[in-house]
């Protein structure tokens, strides 16, 4: 089944007009976007780089996994409610651009690995888990979520 | 003065070869944004740690010591790509609005910095151990935090270099 119609359906809404013929609404939601893009990642990366043995490795990983978790969920929420309006107004430019989809699987596959794989292991008692397991975790997870944001910029810039 | 900095740097052969690469930009920005995550994730953190935001139970010395080599690891892509893309690109960015707002913001929050470990910082072990800090840390991070929002805007919005107030316009730097 193509997604064809469901893009053409998005680009034609009001709500995507409104954003393609107004001024600032979109970089307005481009910069949150980007902003939320830099709280999320220092909410991975802080818990990654300590499963990876580095960082703030005093600190037990569950306590430090629970402590940055509303700033993951709640800057992954802004990022899905400013990346709504730039995927509709463009909507068959992200359809065509083979980025989006690349990108869109890498974030599938992100939330899916943050919420099962990681979360398991990063609340454990480390003693429990050996060394290696949160190293592979934190790898994957690093990984993923780079190539979301490589993907993201490529869809502007390569179409 | 500058401008002829930045014309010099124009005819320079290098930049003319960056500049006609068909993939350098979209790399360069690439790893700019991938490594502005890095870098602003965990001064963010950091920040707001400071201003009793976040990772309240981490001793602020140990962000400190263990997250600053990360930090410079990822400046030192940050600067390096962002340097090329201006060195590739001097005259699209030297009459750009937003590219010197960026640069003023990077400059404020560096003083920021040195001011906080300059005065501040020296007073840390008393403090450390509070999910509360002291007022100057907390503003000294409410501060970074606004200049990092503010570099991260600006930044964006080299990209809207007609989005700018009708003086800098009337400046015709280029």
């Amino acid at each position: 089944m193509s997604m064809l119609p469901f893009f053409e359906w998005m680009g034609g809404l009001r709500f995507s007009a409104f954003f393609l013929e107004s001024v600032w609404p979109t970089p307005i939601v481009q910069n949150i976007h980007l902003i939320a893009i830099a709280v999320f990642a220092g909410s991975v990366l802080v818990v990654d780089l300590r499963m990876l043995g580095r960082g703030l490795t005093e600190t037990p990983l569950a306590q430090l996994a629970r402590s940055v978790e509303p700033w993951l969920y709640g800057s992954f929420v802004v990022l899905v409610l400013t990346g709504i309006p730039q995927m509709t107004s463009t909507a068959l430019k992200q359809y065509y651009s083979p980025f989006f989809w690349w990108k869109m699987q890498a974030v599938l596959i992100g939330v899916i690995w943050t919420l099962t794989v990681r979360r398991r292991i990063s609340m454990r008692t480390e003693a429990e888990l050996g060394p290696v397991w949160p190293k592979m975790v934190a790898v994957v997870s690093i990984a993923l979520w780079t190539s979301v944001t490589v993907g993201a910029r490529l869809i502007g810039l390569m179409g | 003065m500058i401008r002829s900095l930045f014309e010099w740097v124009d005819v320079m052969p290098m930049s003319t070869v960056w500049r006609e690469s068909l993939n350098g930009y979209p790399l360069l920005l690439t790893a700019h944004v991938t490594s502005m995550g890095l870098v602003a994730g965990i001064i963010i953190f950091w920040d707001m740690r400071l201003a009793g935001m976040a990772l309240t139970r981490v001793p602020v010395s140990k962000i400190q010591a263990t997250m600053f080599p990360w930090m410079t690891l990822g400046l030192l892509i940050n600067a390096a790509t962002g340097a090329a893309m201006v060195f590739s690109q001097p005259m699209r960015y030297y009459p750009n609005f937003y590219f010197w707002m960026k640069n003023f913001f990077l400059l404020l929050a560096l003083v920021n910095m040195l001011y906080f470990h300059a005065r501040i910082g020296k007073t840390v072990a008393d403090w450390e151990h509070n999910p509360v800090t002291p007022f100057p840390a907390r503003m000294a991070g409410y501060a970074s935090l606004a200049l990092w929002a503010g570099i991260i805007v600006t930044g964006r919005m080299i990209a809207y270099s007609g989005l700018v107030p009708d003086w800098w316009i009337a400046l015709e730097l280029g």
